[in-house]
């Protein structure tokens, strides 16, 4: 079990208090000294009494704003626990402003006229100017929110780019299995050998499947049609060196041919039907590669009745670098699908590959 | 020498075992091909059969391979592998118990495994214990990757719509207990399958799932946090996922700081 240490949070008391920096703290510093040196010739006291009372409040104030914004909780949302906070307690702090003002003598203030619009004065700056200081933090908070969204969109975009051009660069330095090119050459020298005929055509097949599968630098997209191709040459192959065990069908709209499809997509997966489908089966079985537009869009199948999928059978990487190529081709909508089963009750294996459209990404 | 040599041919490609059997006739035209087989099951009926004095054996083979064929025949024959490429170690062979020719066959090198074939058939029966060890070796390498003890479980199958699909395991999200059925969440949207949360949590490999609750099992890879709340309690955030699942007291101790 690994769960990298960061990630596990223990709520302790700092948590309450994040966000809290000397930037805020200097903020309500200048503010309420701003605030206080505007509103010092309505008040009797010294300017250093009002901004030393002023500064209490509004660290108070911008505490409470802090501690409420810190508070998890899912009933209620967020900001409003947090002007709720500044709305309540700052006619509480212009209250006990008053009462330490006159050392708890409320009769004092209730008396005296100016007592009275002193606190109220108080009152109304704490309400005002804590509110007007609570929204813009908010709005700042915000921005900074949608800033780091924005940033965090850009990385991923940018991980997806770079995700696309591994897997492409995959697939250019792709190689030929060389199990499969000696197992064939075996077979052709068995034909030359043997002086038949059907060394020819076999050697045709062996050619057009190398070209085809050799690394192709410049262009990493092809079409249906070329994929198909690819793969035709790739079964004629295979079905030569064990005509008894395998049988395919290809059966694709000629109109399908001309849509562009990533290069060695269609491949990838007719050789894992024949390696991991086909080939382990003692009556082998067979393969049918298929092909429909839905819609804008398409759906490309390669099915098996060869043994099926173990389930405890590790995933290669051929399939996640497919599905990587896909998303990077046309975009996220793009899906590869493994059904279990031949489609007719019997064992086997299909891929399908969906697509939302088949307009490449730009 | 009382009878003619007889020999057993098994490779799953008929070309191939045409042209062994070919060449065979052209290079030691006393041997009798008795049999070909296609897997190694065939081969092994066949030699039973048969009883041949020499079997070759293509190690690919669908079914029973020709490494598993050998186990069973080794004692009472010569046997030689066949195979496209060294993938198989040939090092293990140079020990020299048992003989191996490459594909595609050239003759020359076919040549000497008869001429040593010869000579066994005159001189030595088969040792048998270092035939073992070549095969116990073998079989060893054609393993590799399953490594020991269990396999765990890398897809689940789940029904959506009228299909079976199957769900690599590094996508699912998390399983929920839902009465007799399972929920899998996984990158690609939600399923019922029809197993039970326990089965499941026995068969998924441990180092990247864990249950965090009696119904509950999470994939560890796509753990963003585990959240404290207080008395005891904890929640998990997943990537991607809005909902929080809940660990229960008892299974706690998995995020205790390591």
């Amino acid at each position: 079990m690994q769960i990298p240490e960061s990630n596990v949070a223990q709520r302790s008391w700092r948590d309450w208090f994040a966000g809290l920096s000397v930037e805020r703290i200097a903020l309500v510093l200048g503010l309420v000294t701003l605030v206080v040196a505007a509103v010092n010739p309505l008040f009797k006291n010294t300017f250093l009494e009002l901004w030393s009372r002023g500064l209490l409040i509004g660290l108070v104030l911008m505490l409470a704003y802090t501690l409420a914004g810190n508070w998890q909780q899912t009933y209620v949302a967020r900001w409003h626990v947090q002007i709720l906070a500044v709305v309540l307690l700052a006619p509480l702090c212009a209250v006990i402003e008053a009462i330490v003002d006159t050392h708890g003598n409320i009769d004092a203030v209730l008396n005296d006229r100016h007592r009275v619009a002193g606190f109220f004065w108080v009152l109304f700056l704490c309400l005002g100017v804590g509110l007007i200081a609570t929204l813009v933090a908010l709005v700042r908070e915000r921005e900074a929110q949608a800033n780091a969204q924005a940033l965090r969109f850009a990385l991923e975009k940018e991980t997806l780019e770079r995700q696309a051009l591994d897997a492409q660069l995959r697939v250019m330095t792709a190689q030929i299995e060389p199990h499969f090119l000696l197992n064939t050459l075996a077979n052709v020298q068995a034909l030359v050998e043997t002086g038949s005929a059907r060394a020819a055509p076999v050697l045709r097949s062996l050619i057009g499947y190398l070209r085809a599968a050799l690394p192709r630098l410049r262009d990493s997209e092809g079409t249906l049609g070329s994929e198909l191709a690819l793969a035709r040459a790739y079964l004629d192959v295979m079905q030569m060196r064990i005509p008894d065990r395998l049988q395919f069908d290809i059966a694709v709209p000629a109109e399908l041919e001309a849509v562009r499809f990533p290069s060695m997509a269609l491949l990838t997966l007719v050789e894992n039907a024949v390696r991991h489908g086909i080939d382990p089966a003692e009556q082998g079985g067979r393969i049918e590669i298929g092909a429909r537009r839905e819609g804008e869009g398409l759906r490309v199948w390669v099915g098996d009745s060869g043994v099926g999928l173990n389930p405890s059978a590790p995933p290669g990487s051929g399939l996640a670098n497919l599905k990587q190529r896909l998303a990077a081709f046309y975009g996220p909508g793009a899906r590869l699908d493994l059904l279990d089963g031949d489609g007719r009750g019997g064992r086997g294996l299909r891929a399908e590959v969906v697509l939302p459209s088949t307009e490449r990404r730009a | 020498m009382t009878s003619r040599p007889r020999a057993l041919l098994a490779d799953d490609e008929p070309l191939l075992r045409e042209q062994l059997a070919v060449l065979l006739g052209r290079l030691w035209p006393e041997l009798e091909v008795v049999a070909q087989a296609r897997n190694g099951r065939e081969a092994i009926e066949l030699f039973d059969e048969h009883e041949p004095e020499i079997v070759f054996l293509d190690i690919h083979m669908p079914g029973v391979n020709g490494v598993e064929a050998a186990r069973a025949i080794a004692r009472r024959a010569q046997v030689v592998f066949i195979t496209a490429y060294d993938q198989y170690a040939v090092q293990a062979f140079e020990q020299g118990a048992i003989d191996y020719v490459v594909k595609p066959l050239d003759a020359q090198r076919l040549a000497d495994t008869v001429q040593r074939l010869q000579q066994r058939l005159a001189s030595a029966p088969v040792d048998g214990a270092a035939v073992d060890a070549v095969l116990e070796q073998l079989a060893a390498r054609l393993k590799q990757g399953g490594g020991p003890g269990k396999p765990w479980l890398q897809w689940i199958k789940a029904s959506v719509g009228s299909n079976v699909r199957l769900i690599p395991v590094e996508q699912v999200h998390y399983l929920r207990s839902d009465e007799k059925y399972t929920l899998v969440v996984w990158e690609g949207g939600e399923a019922l399958i029809r197993r039970s949360i326990r089965e499941l949590a026995d068969e998924l490999d441990p180092d990247r799932f864990a249950q965090i609750h009696r119904s509950t099992i999470v994939n560890l890879h796509q753990v963003v946090q585990v959240i404290r709340g207080p008395n005891e309690t904890a929640e998990v955030q997943l990537k991607g996922r809005t909902e929080l699942l809940s660990v229960s007291r008892s299974y706690l101790s998995l995020f205790r700081q390591m």
